[in-house]
């Protein structure tokens, strides 16, 4: 935009270029190799798997971007604030609170969600199923991105461990004593499939 | 000053007005009380597909939010909202003084007052009955402007731009306070803060003065409980849809037909022009199920207008501090006086309780309708103060059960007796003794079993009660923390009033579908129900499923409000299963030459002949035919296999559940270890015994008793609603500040269930899931007695309450 003094900054060289596409053609052509910059706002996210390019806002959180824009379901909003892990999702292979998280960070990442988690078949679901992890429901899908993540880390935890990672999502109705159960049983399954 | 009703199970009896006897099973349980059945809404909340209120958008959506007020009694003396409405992307502003709104009142108020909840609405008590006022009550009161927005942000931004000029007036928060002569009087034109209720203030039943006379030893004790609330996961929020004349809304609420009825009243939009949907929803407690409050009644409304005005679906929402607007109406200071024998036997009890903004249960009423206690007497003040009117809170029997836990556990203390002797010794109802109990049993047919003796040993035996048990602050353990012990019990609950309907459809491949609009709230009912229908039509239960959500498909079911799930709803698909049985068993004598429908069975997808098994043909094989039709995609449309059934079972309030004695009993033991250095509690053991009647799905009862543990120890522990002295502004709105149980803060309770099927509702049941969330709480108190030999009758007990009480600060 004419009249303006923003200079664009290539992230290799440091050289300052007057528009989005100058720096682009400069990347491409000095930086061969190289990732080409996005436009202010654009971010790249792998969800669930596949890869996504978007245009956000500067103040959208993760939980935003992924609820509201996305129309993934899963990372409920139950506190509004950090407080219960209800919008749990993986990123990167570790838990994250998505309502605390702004969507333009996360550029270039990785999240799992728990939709994600059951579409691949993960026996944590089944297993959530079996042994009633669930009474209303509202905070069951952050229990299952913490509880896989666990998971991933640690193939076989004890009651303790478990007890120690899901000591951050809150469930009203009350749920705590089964999900041990359950994550124990699914780990059991990973185990034998695994072995196999 | 009236008088309540008492003895309402003899007086009931005495009118003939209900009779309902033990319900003997005609079936064979293949599912009802097994194990393993798969939950049919496990899956999608697992996965995060479910969709809730929350969750729901819909093309062209704006975003609505209330202001609400910073004082906690202030008056709008101008108003400014030009900057807000110039504010891009904000599309509309309602001001209070606008004619949509202006005075509009929520219904109770509209509809008269012997309407829906009227008088029972904490919020017609006060004035903040008007949707949305220039006057606010309370810190949080939705006040003077609504806005709707592009997004929840703008709207948000919106309402910081509108300019208030307020005008503070004074606040009280303390109901003995609000008592006293020189307080100033909140309500405009009333002489005092004391709230006049219908209800009446005074509830007797013999004479205690008697009673006191006849007691070898008189107990007096003052107890106290400050404000909790529910808590539940989902924020409240709805969504408007006008199209032509034609009202859609999706809304997080238990009784979506009662919210469309008085919607209808308030808007006076034709009942047929209504279509509401509720999709999964996100705990309620009580939260939402009074159609007539605020933010139900007052949030609908104001979203509806919002619709109207601005030509596009709206949608307002609350967020989490919003969330906090009301209390638990337990919130109370009461004092007692307790006559009793030195066997045990209480002779007489007299409670004054004076509730804050609102009561609902007295504190007395268990005592009627569980004790063979001659003499009680109940004196209930409910009293106005600068807070969010109370309301039902998992569940309106918290006093009752609070009340009766004290007693009791200060009785068997003064006395030196073991509590769970006490208790045997006093159990009965309305004033008559188990053996006027086991009359009544055996006049309404039900086996003669002690209920509570029942729940008692077993309880006794798995927290090893006998080896356990010992006098107050005697036992110190070798981490050098004393061990409390402790027991109490009830009567286990289910309000069974209301009325469901529901229709079951054999469908053209013989699968079955259980068609009623039902919001679910977590008590696993659709599963339940499923259970119910295989075994009455004699199908496997995965060839069941529920259809809840479409909002215009005639059949309700009750949701848990009011207080009752299965004991109305088991009924009325157990109906309905069987008027469609009777259809099916129709359809298929064409099949079966000179034989009669009660010549045949039903069993695992087939239909036979009883006296020949091998004559059989399959259900779809009669489904499919049923309804031959020849067009160019096939020949059978759907069969007309629906039977469709209603059900009341009882009024509660009125004709009080069934006309008979409540027979089950439930018995709750908790060990505690109490640090006398930090004043810090931790409940180390919880075993629930709940007699359920009969459990239909074992593991959703399990799931309600030590689901309920939780929650029952978070508030007796940490839960409560914190408002600064100086201000009266609530200061913990929000779940870092307010805290409820997590995973770590107790041990999973070990869960008993007793199946006595002496409940009334099908095959004997009796709810569930309210009892124990509603009895454990007082239960910390002759626990945390016994650790250290000094009550602490003021709940939560927090540490600091512990070391007050030890003489340490």
């Amino acid at each position: 935009m004419k009249g303006e003094t923003s200079k664009y900054l290539c992230p290799y060289c440091t050289a300052q270029k007057d528009s989005f596409e100058d720096l682009k053609a400069h990347v491409l052509e000095s930086h061969k190799g190289e990732g080409v910059p996005l436009p202010d706002g654009m971010i790249r996210l792998t969800v669930n798997g596949q890869d996504y390019q978007i245009q956000v806002e500067p103040h959208w959180t993760l939980n935003y971007l992924i609820h509201d824009r996305m129309g993934l379901t899963s990372p409920k909003m139950f506190c509004d604030r950090g407080a219960c892990g209800s919008c749990t999702v993986i990123m990167n292979g570790r838990p994250i609170l998505s309502c605390m998280s702004l969507a333009i960070e996360c550029d270039g990442n990785a999240i799992e969600t728990a939709e994600g988690i059951a579409d691949a078949g993960h026996p944590l679901v089944e297993s959530y199923v079996k042994h009633h992890c669930m009474q209303c429901g509202y905070c069951t899908p952050g229990f299952i991105t913490t509880a896989k993540s666990l998971l991933d880390k640690n193939p076989n935890p004890t009651d303790e461990e478990i007890v120690e990672a899901l000591g951050g999502n809150l469930c009203r109705c009350g749920t705590y004593p089964q999900h041990p159960k359950a994550i124990k049983e699914a780990a059991q399954l990973l185990g034998k499939k695994g072995g196999a | 000053m009236g008088k309540l009703r008492i003895r309402p199970y003899e007086d009931i009896k005495n009118k003939g007005m209900y009779n309902v006897d033990a319900d003997i099973p005609e079936i064979t349980y293949n599912y009802i009380g097994k194990r393993g059945v798969r939950r049919i809404d496990g899956y999608a909340k697992a996965s995060g597909k479910a969709v809730y209120t929350r969750d729901v958008q819909i093309p062209g959506m704006l975003y609505a939010k209330v202001m609400r007020s910073p004082y906690a009694h202030a008056r709008i003396l101008s108003m400014d909202t030009s900057k807000a409405e110039s504010l891009p992307g904000v599309v509309s502003v309602l001001r209070y003084d606008d004619s949509e709104i202006k005075g509009r009142k929520l219904n109770g108020s509209v509809g008269g007052p012997d309407r829906m909840a009227g008088q029972f609405s904490g919020f017609a008590l006060k004035p903040e009955s008007v949707i949305l006022a220039e006057e606010a009550w309370f810190e949080g009161q939705a006040v003077g402007a609504v806005v709707a927005a592009e997004s929840e942000d703008i709207a948000k931004e919106a309402l910081r731009l509108i300019d208030v000029k307020w005008e503070e007036l004074p606040f009280i928060l303390d109901q003995e306070e609000a008592l006293k002569p020189d307080a100033p009087v909140l309500l405009p034109g009333a002489e005092s803060n004391k709230l006049d209720d219908f209800r009446g203030e005074y509830i007797e039943l013999g004479d205690v003065e008697k009673g006191f006379r006849e007691a070898d030893k008189i107990i007096e004790f003052k107890a106290s409980r400050k404000a909790h609330l529910w808590a539940g996961a989902e924020m409240p929020s709805v969504l408007a849809r006008w199209t032509d004349d034609r009202l859609e809304l999706w809304n997080h609420v238990q009784q979506p037909y009662s919210v469309k009825l008085l919607l209808s009243e308030q808007m006076d939009i034709p009942l047929n022009q209504i279509t509401m949907y509720t999709p999964y929803q996100g705990c309620s407690f009580g939260e939402r199920c009074n159609p007539a409050d605020f933010s139900i009644n007052g949030m609908n409304t104001m979203a509806v207008i919002m619709a109207k005005k601005t030509g596009r679906p709206v949608k307002l929402l609350f967020d989490r501090a919003e969330k906090f607007y009301g209390e638990s109406s337990d919130m109370m200071e009461g004092y007692f006086k307790v006559g009793a024998k030195k066997d045990g036997t209480i002779t007489a009890v007299s409670m004054k309780n004076i509730f804050a903004v609102f009561w609902c249960c007295p504190g007395i009423e268990h005592f009627i309708e569980n004790t063979k206690i001659p003499n009680l007497k109940c004196h209930v003040i409910p009293v106005d103060v600068s807070k969010a009117p109370a309301w039902w809170d998992r569940c309106e029997q918290l006093p009752n059960a609070l009340c009766l836990t004290l007693v009791f556990d200060h009785v068997a203390a003064e006395l030196g007796l073991d509590p769970t002797l006490v208790a045997l010794k006093n159990d009965g109802c309305e004033g008559h003794g188990v053996d006027w109990l086991s009359k009544q049993k055996k006049e309404h047919g039900f086996p003669d079993r002690d209920s509570l003796k029942e729940c008692i040993e077993a309880g006794k035996k798995a927290i090893d009660w006998d080896k356990k048990w010992h006098p107050p602050g005697q036992k110190k353990l070798p981490n050098g923390k004393m061990h409390g012990i402790a027991f109490t019990w009830d009567h286990e609950w289910d309000d069974t009033r209301g009325t469901g309907s529901a229709a079951v459809w054999v469908e053209s491949d013989g699968t079955v579908s259980i068609v009623a609009h039902h919001p679910e709230f977590g008590v696993n009912p659709w599963t339940t129900y499923c259970q119910i229908v295989a075994d009455e039509l004699g199908v496997p239960v995965e060839d069941v499923t529920m259809k809840p959500f479409d909002g215009d498909q005639i059949f309700a079911l009750m949701s848990p409000d009011g207080s009752c799930n299965l004991c109305s709803n088991g009924f009325v698909v157990r109906k309905a299963a069987r008027k469609a049985r009777a259809i099916l068993l129709d359809l298929a004598l064409n099949h079966f030459e000179g034989l009669t429908a009660e010549d045949l069975d039903i069993k695992d997808r087939h239909i036979f002949e009883k006296k020949n098994p091998e004559n059989k043909k399959s259900i779809r094989e009669i489904t499919v035919l049923a309804m031959p039709m020849h067009n160019a995609v096939g020949t059978w449309t759907e069969p007309p296999i629906v039977g469709w059934a209603w059900h009341q079972h009882g009024i509660w309030g009125d004709a009080m559940e069934t006309g008979r004695p409540r027979f089950c009993r439930q018995a709750h033991f908790m060990e505690v270890e109490v640090d006398t250095d930090t004043g810090q509690v931790e409940v180390t053991k919880v075993v629930n015994v709940n007699d359920v009647g009969k459990a239909i799905s074992p593991e959703s009862v399990e799931g309600q008793m030590y689901g309920g543990t939780y929650m029952g120890v978070g508030r007796s522990l940490t839960e409560e609603m914190i408002w600064d002295p100086q201000t009266g502004v609530l200061l913990n709105r929000n779940l870092l500040d307010y805290k409820f149980a997590t995973i770590s803060d107790c041990p999973a309770a070990e869960t008993i269930i007793v199946e006595t099927e002496m409940g009334h509702g099908p095959y004997g049941t009796v709810g569930v899931g309210e009892d124990v969330a509603t009895l454990i709480p007082g239960l910390l108190g002759p626990a945390v007695y016994n650790a250290i030999g000094v009550w602490v009758d003021d709940f939560p007990i927090t540490p600091e309450k512990v070391l007050k009480a030890l003489g340490k600060i």
